[in-house]
């Protein structure tokens, strides 16, 4: 039986089919301006690299702030449950998952038997959130694999005082024109985004494990932070921005071996 | 004569004078143009960072040129109403501030509803027979929300409107009087629909306008309006003094709280919704409430009046996956 997951987020769409079970294939593409373009092309390309055809997918799983865009969904779920359950499949011990995506962190705490139990996301703002790295990389003159070469190299961090993107990025102008290295001022907008994550962790309560999600965990620098500040060591999965379509994935083969598609109106 | 006010106050008084009570907030939230009140208080020069209340209060009263004269809660709300107080005033606005004891001091809030009484020219008489009058409407409101949580006939939405507007009876104690009678007998033949999660809602009444039916799509129902209810004076009692005694809105957190776990527990609630108004500092007091409660809580905040925006619709839909 093959199900399909399709994470639409604001930066990135990522899909993601099990095949019997197992993880078939993946795609990670960037959402643009049409999400529902991006989720057909996320699910075309997984299906050509799994080299299976469209009409073998039993069920499919939307999640993220795309999800209503996802014409081809049989169900609609949150990327909090997603989230979760992806997490727990990768790392079964998973009691808090950290969420760092586009336009939003967040921060799950998970029950014993994987089940959602608390979550907290940030507030109105893209401070701490991949948007937040994307603009100071800019800033940076450079791409986020540039930012996170640049904030690795960092003996020290700059001193960064502001949290809100724009004023943030007015302040990295600031600390370049005074001359303070770019990969202090990369170290320190990573520490920034730290702050914000251990605050929402320490409002849901931290449990270990502790698992980090989203695209902003391949940043060895900002997982480092907050797993200073968090006193804690975190587990990053293999490909940390798949795990909200897995989690999908995993829920669409639920409804798939109940062998009934859901009728009526889905979130 | 149209006496406007800024959060509940004894409206027993406005009434026993003669005069027609306007709760601001009421006449903000329900206009068509409740968003171009706020740009009017920004034009003015309110800060951007202020809470839309504030806002829409200043440019309501400002839009009605009936409205002369406003009853201004000093304390009990917000301290922002102070610097509404003197923005009106500088409007030529008449401003009457009333204020409730932080300590819910008997004495105190007794002279504060006699400076009131004073104010606008009437005796306890008078003032206590408009009480009966009024107990009159908020016992039939009480089965209305007997119906929300006992019998499953009555919607949230439905629930907030009928105990929201027990602030000023719609300035008009009769025709509301007439409007929850006939509601009710409809709603006592309905059949119970059942929800699938019961959630409780505390906190200020929603600055959303849809926020009570996106909950019902979505299998949920709000069986508990905190502060709405609290509007309705919903415990019983003949002595005016102690009514707004027992009110827990201008109270203090902890005050509420032993209404809010009361509630929760005899409505079977299966977790909150903890609606904060941006740059309110109520946003504070959620620490407490979700260290206190034992029940899930879900914070959310809103700022400008308008639907339910996305970022708040994926917590909701997450909140009710969790609990659900």
């Amino acid at each position: 039986m093959v199900v399909a997951g399709i994470d639409i987020g604001s930066l990135s769409a990522e899909a993601v089919m099990l095949k019997d079970g197992e993880l078939a294939a993946w795609s990670i593409l960037p959402t643009g301006a049409d999400s529902r373009r991006a989720a057909g092309q996320a699910l075309v390309e997984a299906l050509s690299r799994a080299g299976i055809a469209r009409e073998q997918v039993a069920f499919v799983v939307a999640t993220g702030y795309g999800r209503i865009s996802v014409p081809f969904a049989d169900r609609r779920v949150t990327e909090i449950t997603c989230h979760a359950r992806g997490a727990v499949y990768l790392v079964p011990g998973t009691r808090t998952v950290i969420d760092i995506g586009g336009q939003d962190s967040k921060v799950i705490r998970v029950g014993p038997r994987g089940v959602v139990e608390d979550f907290a996301m940030n507030d109105k703002c893209a401070a701490g959130t991949g948007r937040f790295m994307e603009v100071m990389a800019r800033a940076l003159e450079t791409d986020l694999e540039g930012f996170n070469r640049l904030a690795e190299k960092a003996a020290k961090p700059a001193a960064i005082s502001s949290v809100c993107t724009v004023f943030a990025e007015s302040e990295v102008v600031s600390l370049i024109g005074q001359g303070t290295p770019r990969e202090e001022i990369a170290r320190g907008l990573c520490e920034t985004v730290a702050d914000r994550v251990a605050a929402l962790a320490h409002r849901v309560g931290l449990v270990e494990e502790v698992v980090m999600t989203g695209g902003v965990a391949k940043s060895a620098s900002v997982v480092a932070a907050v797993s200073r500040k968090l006193g804690v060591d975190l587990v990053i999965p293999a490909e940390p921005q798949i795990v909200g379509a897995l989690g999908a994935a995993l829920i669409a083969r639920e409804f798939a071996s109940q062998a009934k598609k859901p009728s009526g109106k889905t979130r | 004569m149209k006496v406007g006010f800024t959060t509940t106050i004894p409206v027993e008084v406005l009434f026993a004078a003669g005069v027609v009570p306007v709760d601001l907030n009421n006449v903000f939230i329900t206009s068509p143009e409740a968003g171009a009140l706020v740009e009017a208080a920004e034009r003015a020069g309110y800060p951007r960072n202020v809470c839309a209340w504030i806002k829409g209060i200043y440019g309501a009263v400002l839009k009605d040129p009936e409205l002369r004269t406003v009853v201004a809660v000093t304390q009990g709300d917000c301290s922002n109403t102070h610097a509404l107080m003197e923005t009106l005033e500088l409007e030529k606005i008449r401003i009457v501030p009333f204020a409730y004891p932080y300590d819910r001091d008997r004495a105190l809030l007794r002279a504060q509803v006699e400076r009131l009484m004073e104010h606008f020219g009437v005796q306890w008489p008078a003032v206590n027979a408009m009480k009966a009058e009024l107990d009159g409407v908020r016992e039939k409101v009480r089965e209305i929300d007997l119906l929300t949580y006992a019998e499953d006939r009555v919607t949230g939405e439905e629930n907030h409107y009928y105990h929201v507007n027990c602030s000023d009876f719609q300035g008009d104690v009769a025709a509301y009087a007439g409007k929850v009678a006939t509601f009710l007998k409809e709603a006592k033949n309905r059949r119970p629909r059942l929800a699938r999660v019961r959630l409780g809602y505390i906190g200020v009444p929603p600055i959303f306008t849809d926020l009570y039916s996106y909950l019902e799509e979505n299998g949920a129902r709000v069986v508990y309006n905190e502060t709405q209810r609290q509007f309705a004076m919903p415990y019983a009692t003949q002595d005016l003094i102690e009514q707004y005694l027992l009110y827990t809105y201008p109270y203090g957190i902890f005050y509420r709280l032993e209404d809010i776990k009361r509630e929760i527990a005899r409505r079977e609630i299966a977790g909150v919704i903890h609606y904060a108004q941006s740059f309110c500092f109520r946003q504070i007091e959620d620490l407490i409430i979700r260290r206190v409660l034992k029940v899930p809580v879900l914070t959310i905040e809103g700022d400008r009046p308008g639907p339910v925006d996305a970022r708040t619709r994926i917590r909701v839909d997450a909140f009710l996956e969790m609990i659900g």
